[in-house]
């Protein structure tokens, strides 16, 4: 009764805004890519303005209503879902790219552009937006910027943080603010622009942005290789950045190849299976690329590898790396999106390995990752008879000693998907008490009355 | 028996070409060159037959400048025997190509030749054709699946109405389609080997083949762009406004 007369409150305070409230629509809306808890929210709304998006906020201070925003739902740590009553707000219907100016390379986009349509409208310039994940086809820059995604190409391009040349957003107080409106120098005072940067729906909504895009790479060569052991994964790292201009350097294990293989139907891409996997792209140089193999293959790292020879080709090898999340999803995996800095990434990986083989020993576990950029995701399969609550529960007790060795290792508990909901309890491995402090204190600055995304990124007090 | 395999250099399939401004050409500085995708599955095709038995040599031609002999090393690197390229600066058309060809096989009597249907660039779909008819040899084009049994091919076909089987005779010509079969990636060991593989250049002159083009280019124009279409709100407005256009 209550949430019937709350809807139709709002539909008479908002009678323009767009809403939807039927059980496939709140099933939907209410949940992003991860499984671990039942959706519930209120019902879905979906602005077309920025004023619309900001009369809302006002009318739920007023009403002490909590806001979900939603993006492509893609997130892997819960950011996007809404189990408790909460108003999703979905950018689906904000999906303008605007004012393209060719002499800076930059361009207008409003939230709900989809990853991959920002990609495409670059590419028809003649121009380039780096950041690329398995899930652009489905996430939106909304959803990047307030995840900072960061994907296949950060080793050469960096973070969605440094494509972001302004910002609009609507605060958790209901103003507008224009966020360093696109220059690129700009020395007077805190950048708040940073701040909503990765703050995942809890400062309030990133309604526009302005976007800097980059000159297209020269023609790009992918690399399958196959390799022994975790160090030799590290020390091949080394001689492809002295040899090559990479754009990418991705590693997977056996299993992770035999779970692409099996879902997406491909074959094998090498003969004889091996232990690990990298797929690298860089820079077309096949004297330079036979070099690193051949320095490979004499050291003993490397056992095999293949080498693209057209695009075509080249985006074939990559599902081998770009299909791993989606095969595993059937597993409702745990996943843990860990990162340390990269000169400690083969004794890191060695202490993890020992600790994952000690304590997960009837679960299975797929590795692969971002290694050049020192993270690296750890999934841990749910057995088919296990009920997800005690999955989950078995998952965080192991999870302990797996953030502890992060703290011990001055890492991050999350390197790109977020804390959301799922890893709220984490932050203290990877932020000190004063910095959380901190954080609620800029939380509230800009959320009063705490209704953006209660609950997400730091836990309730 | 010898398989003849044809290789051409083309502009990547995913590169964008462009009109050069002057509309003299097409801008390739730069960008990404590959075999031409139905040229790759023609030689994957070859090297199951040698792999099956079939076949005991397969070996890569193209005619280009020098720069099409990254395409001939590939093409040893994924495992033909031998390569030839038939040097020459001028951009042949199909007929030209066909007769080149044909004085090759007349040195190599290959029992098979196998080309793509049509090159990517200029999307011809001639060579083979015409390679045929001046061989005096049968020809299954467009293939789909090639099953070779003693002196006959039997090939399915992919024509406007389905599929289609016939068997031919060897030597023969068969151009491929794109389902005929999935070309293997390259092995880095097998590009160092691949470096070991003989690859013999012939001049074009030493041919002694007419290259008369038959066709003239004048100049080359971008594709019209497309005009942004409208929404209609009704079956009465689309039906209003193709009344006013004069379409209905
Ligand atoms: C197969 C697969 C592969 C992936 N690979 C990568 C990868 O390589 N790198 C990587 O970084 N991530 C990866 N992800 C995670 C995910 O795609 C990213 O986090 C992405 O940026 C989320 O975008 P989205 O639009 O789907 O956001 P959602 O999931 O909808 O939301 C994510 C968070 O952003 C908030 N949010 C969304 N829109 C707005 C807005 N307009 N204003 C304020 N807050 C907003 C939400 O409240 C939530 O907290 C992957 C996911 C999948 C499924």
């Amino acid at each position: 009764m209550e949430r019937i007369n709350k809807i139709q409150i709002l539909q008479k305070e908002l009678p323009d805004l767009e809403l939807l409230a039927d059980s496939r629509s709140l099933q939907i809306y209410g949940q992003d890519w991860t499984r671990f808890r039942q959706p519930d929210p209120l019902a879905v709304v979906f602005p077309r303005s920025v004023d619309q998006v900001q009369a809302l906020v006002k009318f739920a201070r007023l009403e002490k209503l909590a806001l979900v925003p939603s993006g492509g739902r893609t997130g892997l740590s819960g950011g996007a879902v809404a189990a408790s009553c909460e108003l999703v707000v979905s950018f689906e219907k904000m999906r303008k790219i605007s004012e393209f100016n060719p002499l800076e390379a930059s361009l207008k986009v409003e939230a709900g552009v989809v990853t991959q349509a920002l990609q495409a409208y670059a590419a028809e310039q003649g121009l380039f937006y780096p950041i690329s994940f398995a899930a652009e086809g489905s996430a939106q820059i909304g959803g990047n910027i307030a995840t900072n995604a960061g994907g296949i190409r950060v080793l050469r391009y960096g973070l969605t943080r440094d494509w972001v040349e302004g910002l609009t957003v609507v605060t958790g107080a209901g103003e507008v603010l224009e966020l360093n409106r696109g220059l690129i120098k700009n020395a007077s005072g805190y950048d708040l622009r940073h701040l909503f940067i990765g703050s995942e729906g809890t400062l309030g909504f990133i309604v526009a942005a302005t976007i800097r895009l980059a000159q297209p790479p020269p023609p790009q060569t992918v690399m399958l290789l196959a390799l022994e052991s975790m160090p030799a994964v590290m020390s091949l790292f080394h001689s492809a950045k002295v040899y090559l201009k990479l754009s990418a350097f991705e590693f997977f294990s056996e299993q992770a190849l035999n779970y692409v293989c099996q879902h997406r139907q491909l074959p094998q891409p090498l003969e004889n299976p091996a232990p690990f996997y990298v797929l690298c792209e860089f820079d077309s140089d096949e004297e330079a690329a036979l070099a690193v193999f051949e320095q490979g293959f004499a050291d003993g790292n490397l056992l095999d590898g293949v080498i693209s020879q057209s695009s075509a080709q080249a985006e074939e090898l990559w599902q081998y790396r770009e299909g791993i999340s989606e095969s595993i999803t059937q597993f409702t995996p745990y996943k843990n999106d860990l990162s340390v800095r990269v000169s400690k990434v083969p004794e890191f990986m060695q202490e993890l390995d020992q600790l994952v083989a000690e304590s997960y020993p009837d679960f299975e576990v797929i590795w692969f990752g971002h290694i050049g950029d020192g993270n690296l995701h750890m999934n841990v399969l749910k057995p088919e008879t296990m009920e997800v609550g005690e999955f989950e529960r078995s998952c965080l007790l192991v999870n302990h000693a797996v953030y502890q060795l992060v703290e011990k290792y001055a890492g991050s508990v999350s390197a790109e998907h977020g804390i959301g909901l799922l890893k709220r309890n984490a932050l203290r491995f990877c932020r000190s008490q004063a910095e959380i402090n901190i954080l609620r204190q800029v939380k509230r600055v800009f959320d009063p009355d705490n209704i953006m995304n209660p609950g997400k990124l730091l836990n309730d007090e | 028996m010898k398989i003849l395999v044809g290789i051409k250099r083309v502009v990547d399939f995913n590169v964008r070409v462009r009109v050069k401004p002057d509309g003299s050409g097409v801008d390739t500085d730069g960008a990404k060159m590959s075999i031409n995708p139905f040229d790759e599955i023609a030689l994957e095709e070859a090297l199951r037959l040698r792999e099956a038995g079939i076949a005991s040599e397969v070996i890569v031609i193209s005619i280009g400048d020098s720069s099409c002999q990254q395409q001939l090393r590939t093409g040893l690197a994924m495992g033909a025997d031998r390569a030839i390229q038939v040097d020459t600066d001028i951009h042949l058309q199909p007929l030209a190509a066909a007769r080149t060809m044909l004085a090759v096989i007349e040195t190599e009597q290959p029992g098979l030749v196998i080309l793509g249907k049509q090159a990517i660039d200029d999307d011809n779909n001639q060579t083979g054709q015409m390679l045929a008819a001046l061989w005096n040899r049968p020809q299954a084009t467009f293939a789909s699946k090639v099953v070779v049994a003693g002196d006959t091919a039997t090939v399915t076909r992919e024509v406007d109405a389905g599929l289609e089987t016939i068997e031919v005779d060897l030597p023969a010509v068969i151009t491929t389609d794109l389902r005929l079969n999935t070309p293997r990636f390259v092995k880095l060991p097998d590009i160092m080997k691949a470096k070991r593989k003989p690859l013999e250049v012939i001049a074009f002159t030493e041919l002694a083949v007419s290259n008369d083009n038959n066709i003239q280019i004048d100049h080359y124009a971008p594709p019209a762009v497309r005009e942004k279409g409208i929404m209609v709100d009704s079956a009465a407005a689309l039906v209003t406004e193709l009344k006013s256009r004069g379409l209905l």
